[in-house]
């Protein structure tokens, strides 16, 4: 047995979690301090940034005291995530004929590649005037940045092709289904995750972008009303909540695209490998 | 084996014949394999070993029903070849296994493509496992698994088919020097154990002697049968059998073939 496979005590994992860190907090103290100097003195005018503590209370008014922000939040994050399951929906459906089909690549792709080149976001009047001010027209645009990305990588993931396993495949007598269901599908996961991942965050941008132009609730509204009544500790204090439905959008992503793409990690694969042999001893004694 | 020159099929021994077989790529300017005639006999291992560019591994393909002759026919348990079949299956040098797939649900493979394994296949396929010396990796990836081990998954993979007839195209060619040598052993202990029929190609001349009952030695441009030669060395044969005189001549043999075309 090798010293690390020994348990750690608490106090030392802590202590070892603490020294890891250190540097990261004296810099973020370092930068802050820096920031909140500057604005006191001053030096730079509290009017276009406000001082760390004014951030800080405006948090804690939007985030605890009045708790207004989270009804906006969850309508953003919905947006977001409903633009995305119909983007991504719609770019999947299409990547799989794609692949199935040539003649009908050659008629999708134009259009993919046109949609691609065209700034999604400046969609965003045309967006509104045919969605309304609601949130369908936050999810619409959210749905149409995000498909892209989505499409490209699972029509490449799909139409990757690994001449060997194609080549055992048809030994083996296995029809064009087979070789769709059992090969090129999980083989393009990795693709696809790395897709469903920018699609993601791209279907945040949109949704905000979309709140920006014309809303009544969600995250962007919001900030962009405390930006014109110069509110600029609020304003910041929403971009925030931003951020976290960001990471909980990638974090969540990152989750799923470690369980289902299991095999590309080592600790992931022991953890599977190790599921197959229960299932695998419970089947055994039925 | 025997260099056809009367009826094919004759024998009920005869699980693998061609008569005339030929290939050519490239619209007919390049000959891949040229007038091949041959008879292989239930139970036997036959090597095809020669230089690149000989047809060996056209020659398989053709067997294995993967790509069609361009004249000449070939049959396999008396029927002509036109397409994968169930009596044949094939293994490659590389291990082609699924990275998502455990080294069980590998196996299983062939039995899915076929419908929906039973309990009995499951467990045939955990035989086969113990069999190649994998019984504590069944359920390990393959990025879990060292190369060689890699490939004892395709050689169980390979006897799940049930297939009686093995194509084997250079399938530890791209392994170490010791671990092929092993794995060659544990071929011979295997084909032998399931009583298949083996085709072996290889561009090794020792490797193919060792092996096999026959071996054809190929030359290349344009690919053709030189030469076929009996490997009468009793079994099971030991790694140093190779050093013995009689393999020897057998090399020996073979270098004449392949240097006098």
């Amino acid at each position: 047995m090798s010293v690390s496979d020994q348990p750690i005590p608490l106090s030392g994992r802590i202590l070892d979690i603490g020294v890891r860190f250190l540097p990261h907090f004296v810099l973020f103290a370092v930068i802050i301090g820096a920031w909140e100097i500057s604005v006191a003195t001053g030096l730079i005018t509290s009017i276009i940034i406000p001082r760390p503590s004014a951030i800080w209370s405006a948090i804690v008014e939007l985030y605890i005291t009045e708790g207004t922000i989270y009804r906006h939040f969850f309508i953003t994050l919905t947006e977001a995530v409903v633009g995305f399951a119909i983007g991504a929906g719609v770019a999947v459906s299409l990547a799989i004929a794609s692949s199935l089909w040539d003649p009908f690549r050659r008629y999708v792709t134009p259009y993919a590649v046109v949609l691609n080149v065209t700034p999604g976001i400046a969609l965003t009047p045309v967006i509104i005037a045919w969605f309304g001010y609601g949130m369908g027209s936050k999810i619409a645009l959210a749905a149409i940045i995000s498909f892209f990305p989505i499409f490209v990588n699972t029509l490449t993931g799909l139409v990757q092709v690994d001449e060997d396993r194609e080549e055992l495949f048809n030994s083996l007598g296995a029809s064009n289904v087979q070789v769709f269901r059992k090969l090129r599908a999980p083989a393009a996961l990795p693709l696809m995750f790395a897709g469903f991942k920018i699609g993601l965050t791209t279907a945040l941008i949109g949704a905000v972008v979309a709140e920006f132009a014309q809303a009544t609730d969600g995250v962007g509204v919001l900030m962009s009303r405390f930006s014109f009544q110069l509110n600029m500790a609020a304003s910041l204090a929403t971009l925030l909540s931003m951020t976290v439905i960001g990471l909980i959008l990638f974090y969540s992503m990152e989750f799923l695209d470690d369980r289902i793409v299991f095999w590309r990690r080592e600790s992931r694969r022991a953890a599977a490998s190790r599921a197959r042999a229960r299932t695998w001893a419970a089947q055994a004694k039925k | 084996m025997v260099k056809h020159e009367q009826s094919m099929a004759a024998a009920g021994d005869v699980v693998v014949s061609g008569l005339n077989v030929g290939k050519t790529f490239a619209a007919g300017t390049v000959v891949a394999l040229e007038n091949a005639n041959f008879d292989i006999k239930r139970g036997s291992f036959v090597s095809l070993v020669g230089p690149s560019g000989c047809g060996k591994s056209t020659l398989l393909r053709l067997v294995s029903g993967l790509i069609e002759p361009t004249s000449g026919e070939i049959e396999v348990h008396g029927t002509p070849v036109n397409g994968p079949r169930a009596d044949i299956s094939m293994m490659f040098q590389k291990a082609t296994l699924l990275d998502w797939r455990t080294s069980l649900e590998n196996v299983l493979l062939p039995t899915e493509i076929n419908g929906t394994p039973s309990k009995a296949d499951k467990n045939r396929a955990l035989d086969l496992l113990k069999l190649v010396g994998l019984e504590d990796f069944a359920f390990s990836f393959p990025a879990q698994l060292s190369g060689g081990m890699q490939q004892r998954v395709a050689l169980a993979r390979l006897l799940q088919t049930g297939a009686d007839i093995l194509l084997l195209d250079e399938p530890f060619g791209a392994l170490d020097e010791f671990t092929r040598e092993h794995l060659n052993t544990e071929l011979m202990r295997i084909v032998a154990e399931v009583r298949a029929t083996a085709i072996f190609v290889t561009h090794n001349i020792t490797e193919a002697i060792f092996l096999a009952d026959q071996v054809v030695v190929m030359t290349s441009r344009p690919g053709r049968m030189a030469k076929i030669i009996n490997v009468d060395l009793e079994r099971p044969r030991p790694l140093s059998i190779q050093t013995s005189v009689e393999f020897n001549k057998l090399v020996e043999d073979v270098r004449e073939t392949l240097g006098a075309v």
